[in-house]
């Protein structure tokens, strides 16, 4: 029915404007060992409570965002840019109060 | 005045009399009266036949948990069936049928099943009619489903309107009862946001029906009086005849408004239903309580109704339930309807009392039987007499209406739709609210708290709370002494009741009854969740809002545990059923989904183009000439003009991304498998993106337009995901990097001009010299059109294997442009192309599309190899390509596939066997992804992936088409058909 | 070199040039001029001094909008050529990149008593004046199509959407304006 995914550039937004893509992993060096790839393309943790993952505004300001989610409530705890944790709301949106 | 209509009180207009029909018969009733009301005011007590057993039934209860007295509503596009009688608004014109009868309400065939009821009890279907297996479908399934059934769905569109919104608030208040308007008036006063939702189509809940006085006022007047203050406070939303059905999170609340359901007609311009989803920073439950029946013989037996129900049809409507009346309790708000009896000068016959130790404080003259239970009713149609057990004596009494009060049930439904447990409480002999609920309270009954004046303050006290958290101060409202008030103490579940003889329902609408839960026990499945699907109590429309508790209470005693071991089964949302209409809203049928529109459209439209969604887009497919009598005539001329003249195609649907910054060529570089460091300004260059695991993403250009402006094109499959992709990159990966992206499909009108005339043609509208050594094959530039009067985007690139340009103007200029291309292209033979021939011309040249590109593909295996580089020291998929499974020589790889017999065609999707093989899957080669016939080759060409596919050119092969079954011998072959040399792109 | 040269009369054509306008005392809809719309690309983290991009800006109130981080809409109801862009996006350099939307998104305009009442039938988003200020912006969906909105004025909103969602969109805000251009 509705759910709201925090988005800290523009407020509380229902999951529909965002794409998720899974969990907030770093990103291996090209050279780094065979498994670690292995474990960033394929392997996922799949916890049950509060897990990273990586969200896109995408019918919104278009930033990729790490959220953190409780995956057995859904209760979210935190959503931060994925690449600008200082960029704070206030230069996002403009003029909002 | 019939017999049931008292003749002075309740809240109806008794100067707006009402006509409506119930089975066809022409009926009467007042504005303020449910349907049900209006029913019984009429004398109609048979209302419905049950569900299995095709038993009479009747009115059970006065709100939204009725199991019983479910009609249709309406004719009909409006048809509505399964419609609650007690929630269903009275107007003018009402068309009500009844439900689960035939041929008529008062004889019915189906209640034969009655006489077969020792047969039908719980898991008779599933054990009668196991076998034989085929006759479950031919004749099992289909008689059942006649049998049962509740009302029939119209088979033609609703043609009413349905709307979707939403609403914002500091404090949602669910239920407009006294704790709830208590709660409203506190936070509006006090400047909050508030929305106060109610499923009534008049706020005030039990108050309506109540005879106490508030603060020397009648209980009615205090609502009237309390809504006036509400409607004057701009920051107050009241939202009546709105069920809040379900608690989300993020403390989004979803209700349903029956705007126009109680109108004959309604008005165009307004939806009939509008789905709410209210964001609140708090709410507040004040939904109340249920009003538990008796599990006794007998107890659906029209005339056996719901003691609270019965003080509302005789204080808000002004219906006597009829005129010899018991009530059976096992507590003492069983006395409050006996005082409301008794001042409309209806003594009840007998209230029998379950407990031997009761001492209300009751005054009236009725006989009161303690320590006594109503065992069994009797009746046919209407209910004629009740079986009194005490101390193993029966005695039987005449009434014709017998009201039952086991107890209360908090309505705490909403709280539970999260996750959270009902608790189970002895002292309330109830289930609660889970305890650690956030963003929400509860107040009044649902929260245990008894009695008017305890509701009141308690709603009060609960919003000023919750005000307080968020930092609004808030004075409890107040409304002054309460007289008359009846606070019942907790009661003591009465569950299983002795000397029952007759069939003693827990669940009416599913016709569940006593004995069932006997036998799930008494077979293993006594485990609530097992119990629910063995016997499909609370399974029902009305998700069983009677029945459950007192299932579980019958579980618990006949396993010797106590509820809260027996536990429930979930609560989900809905609450109540919302109907599909207000689901979809205003997304159905041509506005199910948003068109996205070409900037060409209107000038494919004009000439005739038959058009094909893509996504949300619309293609132009072809477009068919006169004398034309099938697409393939269309699509060969198509094809055929552009290899021996010059075509027009829109292509304005592929995606485009800017791509600027003074690191665009280094994210480029790790965008794209090959290198893009060096490309020179002015050029385009063909890249291809892989994904991390070695595949190939997409396909594309991207030109380089000024030292640090790029421009990119994806496939229009793929335009959402390779921006998402991109800004991911960007973003995530490398935000060291300055580069910026935004998307600007939108901006262009983009035309495929492709054909050997191309050049005359293009030249004809381009200022700048278009001659092979000015503008040679991969030039992408801005160039000035029509003497500068217009600018745009020209890029060299070929799709089809023919001299070919891509010309991008702004969109608001395409329609003109596109217009004058095709007169000067006139003399030269233009004529515009739709995907089809799109199609066919990139098979030909055995260019590849996300038919090849599906994911299993890897660069080596498109024939890309060299476009994966060997020296960047990183790029998306780097790591992953050299897998060992991704370089395996006997992986699929692409291949042109022919008929031996060019009179003979294949499909794509065929597998691929050698010669004469026979078709296993151990034979399988690999299949066909892309298939269309060549006018150019004359035959059915297609592309394959197949294994070692590049170094089996020239063999045979049979085309297996498994789901048609037919064979097609063929011939493996290089994948591009025309052209091989590549001699036409630079010419 | 061909000989043909032909100079055709070249008209843009306006996305919504079949939509008049919807009027009531409660609700006023209607489509406005394709002048000029310029994305803004600064670096994300940047904030641009706003004077800069007014500089460039035609002046008008709430030419230059917010577009979440780092990024800005200029708009106008004038078309700007070709050297007048050219000139724009070089007056952005080196902090920020122009990239010309003027013919890729259209603006509606939604104003009257009733137009948050209309907005959140479509709009996830708090419309209420405390939480949505004149001159906020941001991007968001009105039913299933994502659009730029910007409050304009206590009662008016300015909707920018990619031109090949406007006709749809258009017909969305039409609809849900429909219970109040009844007067």
């Amino acid at each position: 029915m509705a759910s709201l995914v925090p988005c800290p550039h523009c407020g509380a937004r229902p999951k529909e404007e965002f794409t998720i893509r899974g969990a907030a992993l770093a990103r291996p060096f090209a050279n780094a060992d065979p498994a670690a790839w292995m474990d960033y393309v394929y392997l996922r943790d799949n916890p049950r409570g509060r897990y990273e993952e990586h969200w896109h505004h995408t019918a919104g300001c278009r930033r990729w965002l790490v959220v953190t989610r409780d995956t057995a409530t859904h209760e979210i705890a935190a959503s931060r840019d994925a690449s600008l944790d200082t960029v704070g709301p206030d230069t996002a949106g403009g003029v909002r109060p | 005045m019939t017999p049931y209509r008292l003749s002075a009180g309740g809240l109806i207009d008794r100067r707006a009399p009402l006509s409506f029909t119930f089975d066809g018969r022409p009926l009467t009733g007042f504005a303020g009266d449910s349907l049900a009301s209006a029913l019984l005011a009429n004398g109609r007590l048979l209302v419905g036949r049950s569900f299995k057993y095709h038993r009479p039934r009747g009115i059970l209860t006065a709100g939204a948990a009725e199991p019983n007295a479910l009609t249709t509503i309406g004719r009909e596009g409006r048809t509505e069936a399964n419609s609650r009688a007690t929630m269903q608004e009275l107007y003018a014109g009402l068309e009500a049928r009844s439900q689960s009868r035939w041929p008529s309400l008062a004889f019915d065939i189906g209640a034969l099943n009655g006489l077969f009821s020792p047969f039908l009890g719980a898991g008779f279907y599933y054990k009668t009619f196991m076998w034989p297996a085929p006759l479950w479908e031919k004749l099992y399934e289909p008689f059942i489903r006649k049998a049962a059934g509740l009302g029939t769905a119209a088979h033609v569109a609703d043609p009413d309107a349905y709307e979707k919104c939403w609403a914002h608030c500091d404090l949602l208040v669910i239920g407009a009862g006294p704790a709830g308007l208590s709660a409203a008036l506190t936070a509006g006063r006090a400047g909050a946001r508030v929305v106060l939702v109610d499923e009534h189509a008049a706020a005030g809940g039990t108050l309506l029906s109540e005879t106490a006085r508030i603060g020397g006022r009648s209980a009615p007047d205090v609502v009237t009086q309390t809504m006036a203050e509400l409607e004057t406070l701009a920051n107050v939303t009241i939202l009546l005849r709105t069920t809040a059905f379900g608690w989300y999170d993020g403390n989004v609340f979803g209700a349903v408004e029956r705007v126009q359901k109680h109108v004959r007609v309604p008005a165009v311009a307004r939806p009939v239903e509008r789905l709410w989803r209210i964001v609140a920073r708090k709410a507040l439950l004040a939904t109340g309580a249920e009003e538990r029946p008796l599990v006794f013989g007998g107890n659906d037996i029209p005339g056996v109704m719901m003691a609270v129900a019965m003080r509302t049809y005789l204080n808000r409507y002004g219906v006597a339930p009829g005129r010899q009346v018991a009530i059976f309790t096992t507590n003492d708000s069983g006395y409050a309807l006996a005082a409301d009896l008794e001042a409309q000068g209806i003594t009840p016959v007998a209230i029998v009392d379950s407990r031997e130790d009761a001492a209300p404080l009751y005054t009236g003259k009725a006989r009161i039987v303690k320590g006594a239970v109503v065992s069994d009713a009797q009746g046919g149609k209407a209910l004629s007499s009740i079986t009194v057990l005490r101390n193993g004596q029966t005695e039987t009494v005449k009434v014709d209406a017998l009201a039952m009060a086991g107890g209360f049930s908090p309505i705490i439904h909403l709280a539970c739709h999260r996750g959270g447990k009902p608790q189970w409480s002895d002292v309330q002999s109830a289930f609660l609210a889970p305890g650690d609920l956030i963003g929400l309270d509860l107040a009044g009954a649902v929260a245990t708290t008894a009695g008017i004046a305890a509701c009141l303050a308690d709603g009060a006290r609960k919003a000023a709370a919750l005000l307080d958290e968020m930092s609004i101060n808030a004075t409890p409202a107040s409304f002054g002494a309460v007289e008359g008030d009846i606070v019942s103490a907790p009661v003591r579940p009465l569950w299983t009741i002795p000397g029952v003889k007759g069939k003693a329902f827990v669940d009416f609408q599913n016709d569940v009854h006593r004995g069932d839960f006997d036998l799930a026990v008494q077979e293993g499945y006594g485990h609530v969740e097992l119990a629910k699907r063995y016997t499909t109590n609370g399974m029902a429309t009305d998700q069983g809002k009677l029945s459950n508790v007192n299932a579980i209470g019958l579980l618990a005693e006949a396993r010797g545990l106590s509820p809260a071991d027996v536990g429930t089964t979930t609560f989900r949302p809905f609450y109540t059923p919302v109907s599909f209409g207000a689901l979809a809203g205003p997304h159905h049928g041509h506005d199910f989904q948003p068109v996205r529109r070409s900037p060409l459209h209107d000038w494919a439209r004009r000439l005739g183009a038959t058009f094909v969604e893509t996504g949300l887009w619309y293609r132009s497919s072809f477009f068919p000439r006169a004398g034309e009598t099938t697409w393939r005539e269309s699509v060969d001329r198509e094809v055929l003009n552009v290899r021996a003249h010059a075509g027009l195609c829109d292509v304005s649907m592929l995606g485009k991304i800017e791509i600027c910054g003074h690191d665009a060529a280094e994210f480029l570089n790790r965008v794209y498998s090959n290198a893009f460091l060096k490309l020179p300004v002015g050029k385009a260059r063909y890249g291809l993106m892989l994904r991390e695991d070695g595949m190939i993403y997409d396909d594309g250009t991207t030109s380089r337009l000024s030292e640090h402006h790029y421009f990119m094109t994806t496939t229009t499959a793929y335009a959402a995901g390779v921006m998402n992709h991109l800004e991911f990159c960007a973003q995530v990966l490398w935000p060291d990097l300055d580069v910026r992206l935004a998307s600007s499909t939108d901006q262009w009108a983009q035309m495929a001009i492709a054909g050997p005339k191309a050049r005359l043609i293009l030249q004809a509208i381009v200022d700048e010299d278009l001659s092979n050594d000015a503008f040679p094959f991969l030039a992408a530039r801005e160039v000035s059109l029509f003497g500068g009067a217009l600018h745009g985007r020209l890029f060299r690139i070929s799709f089809s294997g023919e001299l070919a340009y891509e010309l991008a103007v702004p969109a608001s200029y395409g329609e003109s442009v596109a217009e004058a291309l095709m007169e000067a292209g006139a003399p030269h033979g233009i004529q515009p192309y739709g995907v089809e021939a799109l199609g066919v011309l990139r098979i030909e040249k055995g260019h590849v599309t996300h038919n090849e590109i599906n994911g299993t593909a890897t660069a080596a295996d498109l024939g890309f190899g060299k476009m994966v580089s060997a020296t960047k020291p990183d790029f998306i998929g780097k790591a992953m390509v050299g897998r060992p499974g991704l370089v395996d020589p006997d992986r699929a790889q692409l291949v042109g596939v022919l008929p031996l017999d060019p009179k003979t065609s294949f499909r794509t999707g065929s597998h691929i066997l050698a010669h004469d093989a026979a078709a296993t899957l151990e034979n399988d080669q690999g299949y066909v992804t892309s298939s269309a016939y060549s006018p150019h080759v004359g035959s059915t060409i297609g592309l394959a992936l197949v294994k070692r596919g590049a170094s089996r050119h020239g063999e045979t092969v049979t085309i297996w088409n498994g789901i048609r079954n037919e064979f097609t011998a063929g011939r493996l072959c290089d994948p591009v058909f025309v052209d091989p040399g590549n001699e036409k792109l630079h010419v | 070199m061909s000989d043909i040269r032909i100079t055709p009369h070249i008209t843009p054509r306006a996305a919504l040039q079949g939509c008049t306008r919807l009027v009531s005392r409660a609700i006023r809809l209607e489509a406005l001029p394709e002048g000029h719309i310029i994305h803004v690309l600064g670096k994300p983290g940047d904030t641009l001094p706003m004077a800069q991009l007014a500089a460039v800006s035609d002046g008008a109130p709430h030419a230059v909008r917010a577009a979440g981080p780092g990024q800005w809409f200029i708009v106008g109801d004038r078309a700007k050529t070709h050297f007048e862009l050219a000139d724009l996006f070089a007056a952005l350099q080196p902090e920020a990149f122009g990239v010309d939307q003027s013919a890729g998104r259209v603006r509606i305009r939604a104003s009257g008593p009733m137009v948050e009442r209309m907005l959140a039938k479509g709009m996830a988003a708090d419309l209420s004046l405390s939480r949505f200020p004149i001159g906020y912006a941001t991007t968001t969906l009105i039913g299933h199509i994502a659009a730029h909105v910007t409050r304009v004025g206590e009662d008016a909103f300015e909707i920018m959407v990619l031109r090949g969602f406007a006709q749809s969109l258009w017909d969305h805000l039409a609809r849900m304006s429909g219970e109040f251009l009844e007067d």
